[in-house]
């Protein structure tokens, strides 16, 4: 193509190419014709369902190929640590022929990339883009090669592609020279796709992409970003729980060195100033008058989320479980709970915006890249094509960047200035404003047979809200879903040759915001249902690793987690009991269609609960990334462990508490498992979920082991042997 | 005031309230964005950097302090191109998930390894307790043993 | 019993010498006038009673605390963090008190601080002590670092890391410190008036 600036628009709209200064660019379009809302909500968020909701109507952004060679994907999924862009990288680069080297991953933009429509999030990113991703560089691939062919006028057919250069007939191109000289495009239809087998990236250990940047110090985060005459802001955040803003007093405010202007809105109060200091401090000096409802505490919550007072709703039914648990005898129960969690995250939520008359453009970390624009768009009253979000690498994720209000902040104190303003939370503020993970409380009941394998069980969940009240999904969602997915995400029993079975999701709403948290409801689910078949196992006199295989079922799901079960068992060298001071605890779930077990091998010193070591099987389907599975895996065991064994929330005095690392006890070097051993299991063609299943079981099995150390069975997370 | 300091071997001065902390001084009058914030209250340890040589939390440290001391950032700890030891052993050992706590973490051992070039899993454990929410522990206790065995072997 | 009390009398008298001594430069500072009467004694058990008002309160025993664990905050919670004392009492290699704690408190980040910010030794350890103990500690040369009724008196009445304890500073979340329950001119004035009294200490 040539570098004049034309622009052609292919009719059917898979590509379009558009140049830029020095470099040939390759614009691929909405690949994506189904809408994210004809699959099922409900199958999507507990089965493996791979889902992407891109953009269908515009031509977008999908490679750029660089006149030094190089191809670089614009991603509609964000890198938040989870080694996405590696892993798509991979997928790409083995379609587009290119060495992994030669692929460089970018955040797509929305002014000129693809919108992911739902999120990154639900572990499935690589799941959800393996297929369309591989169409895209295959046709891509074959575009480039039907160039080639014209320029060295030869058929393409006798062309062979390796590392990016193109030759046949004793000459050779490079990509990067193709787009140079290409102005009109012809694109084939999709071609058909290699064989796994014939991959040279996906399936190998392949270094993480964005290593050298991050060790470096790079600027590569929503904090570390810039625009020149760029301004500081700072947002007056309620404290209390349900605090309302009304009004403030900002005289003083005003007279604070470096403050350029004190922005007063309908619904908050702001500053903007020379420094994020100055900024901080004049923010402190503003008075806020917040309408404050009930001075919430603890003890109100944890009535509140008690089952039975909530709405119920039947999430899964088998059997007559109700019928004999309700009249049968020998009725074993137990109750579970967990409490409230912060995401914790370390960059701050935050975001820089300019808005430059009617257009605007916003640098944040964030999870919701279409959600982002439509709220800034919205608060500024532009079109969403005028508002052109970049997204960053993410200081952490964990589901803290579904909700970005910070943007539209940040938007509207950039207008009141007309320079671009940056304004991020503090970490009282972090604290404070998160949306938590909601504590739970578990019933379960169950009845065994003579046999010793379980007769009915029934699992009770009360949770406050994860998916319902998020802008993700639409109020309309929930009389659909019926229950909230994310708050009962792994609550369905898992052993499905129980003749009995049943499970019911308890909504409650409670006055603070609750919402995703790294696996949702499925870290609270699996710790009270592993320990209750725990519990069981121990009732019916079984070795708890037999008793749970004798009563899955036969299909490829069951399968798939018989594997995961008995490869961890294997791995960890099973033994139940207590050996030289330590125990085992087992447990195990399936997540988002990703089966996962964990032996963990733990003592008790005192009063304190030491991991030592973690043993986790784990079948994704095709692993992509073997290491960075493995380092998902590792991750999210101790961010689980941390969970398990440290973190709550507490409200106080209408407060929720505390609002600082070191009170918000987490686990630290210290605690982490000094051997942590993963075994991956690849029993589906596809790749699947990796990046939450690994959460699921560590709680359960910590416990499970506590139990056998020390014959407490402690039902509450955080787990404390006080 | 105006502040005068060394910061990765140059020499420096800011105008600036000398009770800001110098993390902001850092990131945001020097233009280095490595070093992070987490809490500003010298709790996460993302903000490390050296200070004299030690491991300092620079969010908690008000710049007039940093008057004629020599600062070390994570973009001043590679000698140029060539990466920092502990660097290196992030790399082999792949390390970082998020990054964001990363820098934090690699000047708090580099500061280790300068007063304890063999750590034992205790010193890690005992000097080592920045928070990394990605839960990065299990490489980092890999990677700081490697970081270890690189700067003797280089020494 | 006995053997407490012949080490009472000895330590009395241990403590009158060294007074002998430091009096002459005593008598120059404020409220040093009273000779150790019978009087002088009630007054000098009172000034003893502010004394230990204050050296029992949180801002002095967190750092005075029994083992390698500082302690903090207003519930006397175990430092944050498993943070240790190390060998000379101003943390790890890696993680100095001078990593967070400074020169002076930091408004910003809630990290009091004062010039030689760490724990006092093990021999003085004052948590987990009764008063009178506390008071034997500090006038005992082999657990006061070998400091003279002079240089203990300097040490409780001028020292910048002891005088801290009246501007603690805020928290975390910006909430002031709990200061000592005496007013710090009040409690140098006691302090040296129980010294010149002899530093007598009452009987448990």
């Amino acid at each position: 193509m040539s570098e004049s600036g034309t622009k052609k628009t292919f009719s059917r709209r898979k590509f379009i190419v558009r140049s830029a200064v020095g470099v040939g660019v390759l614009l691929g379009t909405g690949y994506f014709t189904r809408p994210i809302w004809r699959r099922s909500l409900a199958e999507m968020a507990n089965s493996m369902e791979p889902s992407y909701m891109g953009d269908t109507e515009t031509p977008q952004l999908w490679f750029e190929v660089t006149a030094d060679n190089q191809v670089i994907l614009h991603s509609p999924k964000v890198e938040m640590g989870q080694g996405t862009f590696t892993g798509l990288a991979q997928i790409a680069a083995d379609e587009l022929e290119v060495d992994i080297r030669q692929m460089k991953v970018v955040h797509a933009a929305t002014a000129t990339g693809n919108i992911d429509g739902l999120s990154t999030g639900g572990s499935l990113s690589i799941s959800g883009l393996w297929q369309p991703l591989r169409e895209l560089a295959a046709t891509m691939r074959e575009m480039l090669k039907n160039e080639a062919a014209r320029i060295l006028k030869t058929d393409a057919a006798t062309l062979t592609v390796k590392e990016g250069v193109v030759s046949g007939n004793g000459q050779s191109l490079a990509y990067g020279d193709i787009v140079k000289t290409v102005t009109e495009w012809t694109i084939p239809d999709t071609p058909p796709l290699k064989d796994v087998s014939a991959y040279q990236f996906v399936g190998k250990p392949i270094p993480r992409l964005d290593l050298r940047d991050k060790v470096i110090g790079a600027p590569i985060f929503g904090m570390d970003a810039t625009m020149p005459d760029m301004l500081y802001g700072a947002v007056a955040r309620p404290s209390a729980i349900g605090a309302r803003y009304v009004s403030a007093d900002t005289t003083e405010a005003e007279k604070m060195p470096g403050v350029v202007k004190v922005v007063k809105e309908k619904d908050f109060v702001g500053v903007v100033a020379r420094s994020r200091m100055e900024a901080e401090n004049a923010k402190n000096a503003i008075k806020v008058t917040w309408e404050t409802g009930k001075n919430w505490q603890s003890e109100d919550i944890e009535e509140m989320i008690k089952v039975g007072k909530g709405e119920p709703f039947v999430i899964q039914k088998e059997g007559g479980a109700e019928n004999v648990l309700d009249n049968g005898e020998n009725i074993i129960r137990a109750e579970y709970k967990s409490p409230i969690g912060a995401h914790a995250q370390l960059e701050p939520n935050g975001a820089l915006a300019f808005v430059d008359g009617d257009k605007a453009t916003v640098m944040i970390s964030t999870q919701v890249v279409r959600i982002t624009r439509g709220e800034v768009a919205g608060r500024l009253g532009l079109d969403e094509e005028k508002v052109n979000i970049i997204p960053t690498y993410l200081g952490g994720g964990f589901g803290r960047r579904l909700h970005t209000p910070n943007a539209m902040q940040a938007a509207v104190l950039s207008r009141a200035v007309g320079k671009p303003v940056k304004c991020f939370f503090n970490r009282q503020e972090e604290f404070q404003n998160d949306t938590f993970r909601p504590p739970t409380h578990h019933v379960l009941r169950a009845k065994l047979r003579e046999d010793g394998l379980i007769e009915a069980i029934e699992h009770n969940v009360s949770s406050g809200d994860v998916m319902f009240g998020s802008p993700l999904f639409p109020a309309i969602a929930q009389p659909i879903l019926g229950a909230d997915v994310g708050a009962w995400r792994g609550g369905m029993i898992q052993y499905g040759k129980i003749p009995n079975y049943r499970a019911v999701s308890w909504r409650v709403k409670l006055p603070f915001a609750t919402s995703w948290w790294r696996s949702l409801g499925l870290l609270a689910n699996t710790f009270a249902i592993e320990s209750f078949m725990d519990e069981l196992a121990i009732k019916a006199g079984k070795d708890p690793v037999q008793f749970r295989l004798d009563q899955i079922q036969d299909d490829e799901a069951g399968h798939r987690l018989k594997e995961v079960i008995k490869a961890t068992a294997d791995k960890a060298g099973w033994k139940d009991g207590v050996h030289n001071g330590r125990a085992m605890g087992f447990a195990a779930s399936t997540d988002a269609g990703t089966p996962c077990a964990h032996v963990a091998e733990v003592s008790v010193e005192g009063q304190e609960i030491k991991v030592h070591k973690v043993t986790c099987a784990i079948d994704p389907g095709l692993a992509v990334n073997p290491d960075q599975v493995r380092a998902q895996c590792e991750g999210a065991i101790i961010m689980g462990l941390s969970a398990a064994l440290y973190e709550k929330m507490t409200v106080k005095d209408g407060q929720l508490t505390p609002t600082i690392y070191g009170p918000y006890r987490m686990a630290l070097m210290k605690h982490a498992p000094k051997e942590i051993d993963v075994v991956i299991l690849e029993n589906a063609d596809a790749p699947g979920a990796v990046g939450e299943p690994p959460l699921g079981p560590i709680g359960a099995a910590i416990a499970n082991a506590v139990f056998r150390l020390t014959g407490r069975r402690l039902r509450e997370m955080p787990l404390e042997l006080t | 005031m105006k502040i005068s300091f060394n910061i990765n071997g140059m020499p420096q001065s800011v105008e600036v309230d000398g009770n800001t902390p110098l993390l902001w001084v850092i990131r945001d009058v020097l233009d280095l964005k490595g070093t992070k914030f987490g809490c500003g209250k010298a709790a996460c340890g993302a903000c490390t950097i050296h200070v004299d040589g030690e491991a300092v939390r620079s969010c908690s440290f008000a710049a007039k302090f940093a008057e004629g001391r020599d600062i070390t950032t994570i973009e001043g700890l590679s000698a140029g191109d060539e990466l920092h030891p502990v660097q290196q052993a992030w790399i082999e050992e792949v390390v970082p998930q998020c990054g964001y706590c990363q820098p934090g973490f690699m000047m708090a051992t580099a500061a280790l390894l300068e007063k304890v070039p063999n750590p034992t899993d205790q010193d890690i454990d005992d000097n080592i307790v920045n928070i990394c929410r990605c839960a990065t522990y299990y490489r980092m206790r890999k990677a700081i043993h490697r970081a270890a065995e690189i700067k003797n072997a280089n020494s | 019993m006995k053997k407490a009390y012949l080490f009472y009398t000895l330590l009395l008298l241990t403590a009158g010498m060294a007074l002998a001594y430091a009096s002459s430069e005593l008598q120059e500072g404020e409220g040093m006038e009273q000779p150790p009467g019978e009087e002088g004694q009630e007054d000098a058990l009172q000034a003893f009673d502010k004394m230990m008002a204050v050296l029992t309160h949180k801002r002095c025993v967190n750092c005075h605390p029994a083992g390698d664990r500082p302690r903090q905050g207003e519930d006397s919670h175990y430092h944050n963090f498993g943070v240790r004392r190390g060998e000379g009492g101003h943390g790890l290699p890696a993680l100095q008190c001078a990593t967070c704690h400074q020169q002076e408190n930091n408004d910003y980040s809630g990290v009091p601080g004062a010039p030689e910010w760490g724990l006092a030794p093990l021999k003085m350890q004052w948590e987990g002590l009764s008063r009178v103990e506390i008071a034997r500690s500090i006038l005992d040369p082999a657990r006061n670092g070998g400091r003279t009724l002079e240089e203990t008196v300097h040490h409780l009445t001028e020292h910048e890391l002891v005088l801290w304890a009246w501007e603690p500073g805020v928290d975390a979340n910006g909430v002031p410190r709990e200061k000592p329950p005496v007013p710090k001119e009040e409690y140098i004035k006691a302090v040296k008036e129980w010294a010149v009294a002899g530093a007598p200490i009452p009987e448990e």
